[in-house]
C-alpha cells in the first residue's frame, strides 16, 4: 500500500461530514440550544394541532361575559376572558398567529435583506454605496418606530404587519451578509473559481453565499424572537391585526394590562407564551452562532 | 515561422490605490508554444503572480492592464468581454493557485467543484461529468478516485488538494497551464510528486505550462526555458541550461550564488543579494537592480537597458553582463558593455 493510499484509507474512516454537518453535531452537544430546540417544536405541534389541543373553539362564548372573569378552574385550564371565551384555547391559537408572524416578517426581511446584502457586496462600487447608505437611513430610526410608521402608511391587518416588521429587519441581514461576502470575496478559492471559468451570479450563489450565509442564518432565528415580540408590541398599542376577535398574545395582554387586579391570569398566560417562544429561538439561535462560528471549534 | 500559441507583448499593469500607484509589471514579452515549459523566476514581489493574474483576466478591481497585448489563437484577450473571456479560462487556459488548503470552496464536495468546470465548458450532463471527474482525480494519483467524489476539501491532506486542483485545471485540457507557485505550500517529497505529475500531464497532454515561482531548483527540474524576473521587467531570458551554467545578469547570478549548495564548504555563508526590491510606486529611469549591482555602470544609472540577445536564444537586459566585465570595484574604469 503506498503512502497516499495508507493515508487515503485513515481519512476514509471518518463518515463523510462537512461543514454543515459538523456543525449540527456540535449543535446537539449544547444543551441549552437543545432546551430551545425544544421549546420551538413543542410551539410549533401547538400550532400545528391547534384544533385538537384547544378545548373549546377560540371563539365562542362559552361562560359569562363579566368584568371579573373566571380564573383557571374546572374546564377551563386558564379560565375565561370578559367575553366569556376559553382563554386556554384562545393562547393555544394564538401561537399559529405568533409562529406565522416570525416566519413571515423573517422571511421578507431575510429575502429584501439577502437580495440587497448580495448585490452591495458582490458588485461594491455605487451600487454598494447606494444600497447601504439607504440601509444607514433605515438603521437610524428605531426598529418599532419604523414599523409604526409603515402600518400607518400601508394600512392594518395582518399581512401589512408582517411586511412591516420584515423591512425593519432587512438592513440587518443586508449588513450582515455584506460583510460576511466582502470577507469571501478575496480568498483563494473565489480566484481559482474565477479562472476555472466560473464567474458572474453563479460565482455568487454557488460559491460565495453559501459561504457567508451562516451568520445571517443565526440572525434569522434571532430576529424571529424579535420579530414576534414585534408584533405583540405593535398589537398592544392597537396597531394589530384588524380583526380584533382573533387571538393574538400582544393584543390579549393589551385587552387586560389595564385591569390586571381583575384577572392576574389574563396577563399571565400570553405573557408566559411570548417569554417562552422568544426564549426558545433566542437559545437556538445562540446554539447555532457557537456550532456555525468555526473559529470557537472546539 | 508559424504564429505561437500564446504571445504575450509588452504587458504592462498598474494597480491604482488612493495613495499611489503601483507598477508591478512594465512591459514583458514571451511566446509559448505546444508543450513548452517556461518558468518565471523572481523574488516576492517582482510581478510574476500580477502578470499571470492579468493575462487570466482576474485581477481584482484596483489592478488594471494598462497596455500591451495577449494573443492566444489570433485573438487578444485583453480585449474579450467578460463573458467570452470567461469561456477562456478553465478551457483554453487554466491556472493552478500557491495555497491548494485554501483555494478549493469548502463547503462543496470535491466532486461538484470538478463536474462544475466540465459542465460549464464542455456542457456534459451530469453522469458524464461525474465519470470524467473521477477518471481526472485517478490521473492525478488519487487513491480509489470514485468514492472519494463525494469528499469534502478538509479530507484532504494539501498535496492532495493540489491534486485536485490539477484535476480541475487540466479538466477541460488546456491548451496552457499557468501554476503559480504550485508547491511552495508542500513539503519537499510532495512537491517532488506534484513536480513529476505536472511534467508527465504537460508531455501527454501537449499543453504549454509556464511555472511561476522563487523556487530556481523547482525551475531546474522542469522548465526547459527560464525568464528572470526584476521589478516588473525580464531581465534575463533563456535556456535553463545557459541560465544556470552562463549567467550574464548580475541579478540572475546573484540569485544561483544565493542557493544553498552541498557542494561548498560547511563553514561558507551563504551569498545574499544586497538591498530588498526597490519601490514600485515610481518608474525609475536606468536599470531597477542598479542600486543593489555590484556591475552597475554610469550607464546603468542613466538608462533603462532592453534585453538584447547575447548568444543565440541567450537575452539579457544589462549594460554591463557578467561575461564581459570584471565584478565590482574595477567595473567603473571599464564601462565596455
Amino acid at each position: 500500500m503506498s503512502l497516499a493510499e495508507a493515508e487515503a484509507a485513515v481519512l476514509r474512516t471518518d463518515e463523510p461530514s462537512g461543514l454543515w454537518k459538523d456543525a449540527f453535531d456540535r449543535f446537539k452537544r449544547n444543551p441549552a440550544a437543545l432546551v430551545g430546540a425544544l421549546l420551538i417544536l413543542t410551539f410549533i405541534l401547538i400550532a400545528v394541532f391547534a384544533p385538537v389541543i384547544a378545548t373549546h373553539d377560540p371563539h365562542a362564548q362559552v361562560g359569562n361575559l363579566s368584568a371579573n372573569p373566571e380564573g383557571p378552574g374546572d374546564g377551563h385550564i386558564m379560565g375565561l376572558d370578559k367575553q366569556g371565551r376559553d382563554y386556554f384555547s384562545r393562547v393555544v391559537y394564538g401561537t399559529r398567529l405568533s409562529l406565522l408572524v416570525g416566519l413571515v416578517s423573517v422571511a421578507v426581511g431575510l429575502s429584501l435583506g439577502v437580495l440587497l446584502g448580495s448585490l452591495a457586496g458582490y458588485l461594491g462600487g455605487w451600487v454598494d454605496v447606494v444600497i447601504m447608505r439607504f440601509m444607514d437611513i433605515m438603521l437610524s430610526i428605531p426598529g418599532l418606530l419604523l414599523a409604526i410608521g409603515i402600518v400607518a402608511a400601508l394600512g392594518r391587518g395582518l399581512v401589512q404587519i408582517m411586511v412591516a416588521v420584515g423591512i425593519v429587519n432587512v438592513p440587518v441581514f443586508a449588513r450582515l451578509l455584506r460583510a460576511a461576502i466582502l470577507g469571501q470575496m478575496d480568498s483563494d478559492y473565489v480566484l481559482a473559481g474565477r479562472s476555472v471559468g466560473v464567474g458572474g451570479w453563479r460565482l455568487l450563489g454557488r460559491h460565495i453565499l453559501p459561504n457567508s450565509i451562516a451568520p445571517v442564518i443565526v440572525q434569522a432565528t434571532l430576529a424571529m424572537a424579535t420579530a414576534i415580540i414585534d408584533v405583540a408590541g405593535l398589537s398592544f398599542l392597537g396597531l394589530g391585526p384588524a380583526n380584533p376577535s382573533f387571538p393574538e398574545w400582544g393584543k390579549m395582554l393589551a385587552d387586560s394590562a389595564s385591569r390586571l387586579e381583575q384577572g392576574v391570569h389574563l396577563v399571565f398566560f400570553p405573557g408566559i407564551a411570548i417569554v417562552l417562544s422568544v426564549l426558545g429561538l433566542n437559545l437556538v439561535g445562540d446554539g447555532l452562532r457557537e456550532a456555525i462560528d468555526p473559529r470557537l471549534k472546539t | 515561422m508559424t504564429q505561437p500559441l500564446l504571445s504575450v507583448r509588452d504587458l504592462e499593469v498598474k494597480f491604482f490605490t488612493r495613495r499611489a500607484t503601483i507598477h508591478p509589471v512594465n512591459g514583458i514579452s514571451f511566446d509559448l508554444n505546444p508543450g513548452d515549459t517556461l518558468g518565471i523566476v523572481g523574488e516576492s514581489g517582482c510581478g510574476k503572480s500580477v502578470s499571470s493574474l492579468a493575462l487570466m483576466g482576474i485581477l481584482g478591481k484596483t489592478g488594471k492592464v494598462t497596455g500591451g497585448e495577449v494573443i492566444f489563437e489570433e485573438r487578444d484577450l485583453l480585449k474579450l468581454s467578460n463573458a467570452q473571456m470567461r469561456s477562456v479560462r478553465g478551457r483554453q487556459i487554466a491556472m493552478i493557485f500557491q495555497d491548494p488548503m485554501t483555494s478549493l470552496n469548502p463547503v462543496l464536495t470535491i466532486g461538484r467543484q470538478i463536474t462544475e468546470v466540465l459542465r460549464t465548458h464542455l456542457q456534459m450532463d451530469k453522469e458524464a461529468a461525474r465519470k470524467e471527474a473521477a477518471t481526472l482525480l485517478d490521473r492525478v494519483g488519487i487513491p480509489s478516485a470514485a468514492d472519494r467524489l463525494g469528499d469534502y476539501p478538509h479530507q484532504f491532506s494539501g498535496g492532495m488538494r493540489q491534486r485536485v486542483m490539477i484535476a480541475m485545471a487540466i479538466a477541460c485540457h488546456p491548451r496552457v497551464l499557468i501554476a503559480d507557485e504550485p508547491t511552495t505550500a508542500l513539503d519537499v517529497t510532495i512537491q517532488a510528486q506534484i513536480l513529476d505529475l505536472l511534467r508527465s500531464l504537460v508531455a501527454e497532454e501537449e499543453m504549454a505550462l509556464v511555472l511561476i515561482t522563487h523556487d530556481l531548483g523547482v525551475v531546474a527540474g522542469v522548465c526547459e526555458r527560464t525568464n528572470v524576473m526584476y521589478a516588473g521587467r525580464f531581465v534575463e531570458t533563456g535556456t535553463t541550461r545557459d541560465l544556470f551554467e552562463r549567467p550574464q545578469h548580475p541579478y540572475t547570478l546573484g540569485l544561483l550564488r544565493s542557493v544553498p549548495r552541498l557542494d561548498r564548504p560547511k563553514t561558507a555563508r551563504l551569498e545574499t543579494i544586497k538591498g530588498s526590491p526597490r519601490d514600485q510606486t515610481q518608474i525609475l529611469t536606468g536599470c531597477s537592480f542598479a542600486p543593489r549591482c555590484a556591475y552597475a555602470t554610469d550607464e546603468s544609472w542613466a538608462e533603462t537597458p532592453l534585453l538584447r540577445e547575447i548568444a543565440p536564444g541567450h537575452r539579457v537586459a544589462c549594460w554591463n553582463p557578467v561575461s564581459t566585465s570584471v565584478p565590482a570595484g574595477s567595473a567603473e574604469q571599464g564601462g565596455h558593455s
